[in-house]
């Protein structure tokens, strides 16, 4: 792998990691579409290169909100130690960031290995891909339909139910699948929970959080196989854009969501899905 | 309901063993290595931390 495809999968880790495109997707199919054939995927190397980049980028999540990080982790443990929850906002967000971590947590761990061997490959992660899109608009859709039935009011965050948040959490489960998007599947479900679009965005990118950093941290003996030191130099600096360009995204992205809605990105995963779906059955990508 | 918790933390605490020593198998990758099984060891502990917090706030004299 060389500095330049480096630094191209970081800043494109960083970004599709957090917009609601599936980072899993594009870090299959643009190497693809590149026809980057000298990277090995499955090798010691590259896998250490990936654990760095996604350290990058919960750290920059965790910097991002660190304020909110700080609330929330003083609110679950003084609840933990008082034996008695109090209702408070940092506290039951807390709770409900826990709760809804629970499903992908044993989901992820049961399922992770045989989705990405079954479907690690362009053809399927373009078709997921493409369902992506429609997943948003399909969420859009049964957003104003609700609304508009039951003339229900947007609730903060905190008003979540327990059920809710596991639900949120198992449409999260969902981007074991490459192609489908962590940040996209929990947005919609969160937006069918009665949350607005900023609160979706807030309440999707800390339930990200812990389970980006307790993916990487998990993964860190692989920094230690003896061909990880191949690519230091390369992980370093891709650590560091994927960092900087995750942090970027966020605070784009809790911007955009004040006045906008998913759709564009639900449109750009159906066209690019479409694209890459039809030139990997034509062979184009492999 | 704290007695479940508490039997719930145990059951999670001995599977979790049972992963890292490699006793048990079950969903993981044929032929995988060790950290595989780590990643079992640590889920299962935190779902027995998560089942003992459960106790706690069982145990709680309430309001």
């Amino acid at each position: 792998m060389t500095f330049f495809q480096a630094l191209v999968l970081a800043l494109l880790q960083g970004v599709s990691e957090l917009f609601p495109v599936s980072s899993l997707g594009h870090t299959i199919l643009v190497p693809a579409v590149l026809h980057w054939r000298n990277i090995d995927r499955s090798s010691a190397s590259f896998l250490a290169f990936v654990v760095v980049l996604h350290l990058g980028t919960a750290v920059a999540l965790v910097i991002f909100y660190r304020a909110q990080w700080y609330a929330i982790v003083r609110g679950l443990v003084a609840s933990v130690v008082r034996g008695r929850l109090t209702g408070a906002r940092e506290e039951r967000t807390g709770w409900l960031l826990v709760i809804a971590t629970i499903p992908v947590g044993i989901l992820g761990v049961i399922f992770e290995h045989p989705v990405r061997r079954l479907f690690g490959s362009p053809a399927p992660a373009a078709l997921f891909l493409l369902l992506n899109g429609l997943m948003m608009f399909a969420g859009e859709a049964l957003r104003r339909m609700q609304r508009d039935a039951a003339q229900r009011a947007d609730k903060p965050i905190e008003r979540l139910s327990y059920p809710a948040a596991i639900f949120i959490g198992l449409a999260q489960a969902l981007a074991l699948l490459p192609g489908i998007s962590r940040s996209g599947s929990s947005m919609v479900a969160g937006l069918l929970c009665d949350l607005n679009h900023e609160d979706a965005a807030r309440f999707s990118f800390l339930l990200a959080t812990p389970v980006i950093l307790a993916a990487a941290l998990l993964e860190i003996p692989k920094l230690l196989a003896p061909q990880s030191h191949l690519v230091l130099v390369q992980a370093v600096a891709g650590g560091i854009a994927a960092g900087v360009a995750a942090y970027c995204s966020v605070a784009f992205l809790t911007r955009y969501f004040r006045s906008n809605d998913l759709r564009p990105f639900g449109w750009y995963c159906i066209l690019a899905g479409a694209i890459c779906f039809a030139l990997a059955r034509k062979g184009i990508i492999t | 309901m704290r007695i479940i918790a508490l039997g719930l933390a145990v059951a999670f605490f001995i599977i979790g063993i049972l992963y890292g020593i490699g006793k048990i198998n079950l969903f993981t990758e044929s032929g995988a290595g060790h950290a595989h099984h780590v990643t079992h060891l640590v889920v299962c502990w935190v779902l027995a931390l998560l089942c003992l917090i459960w106790a706690r706030f069982q145990s709680a004299p309430r309001r």
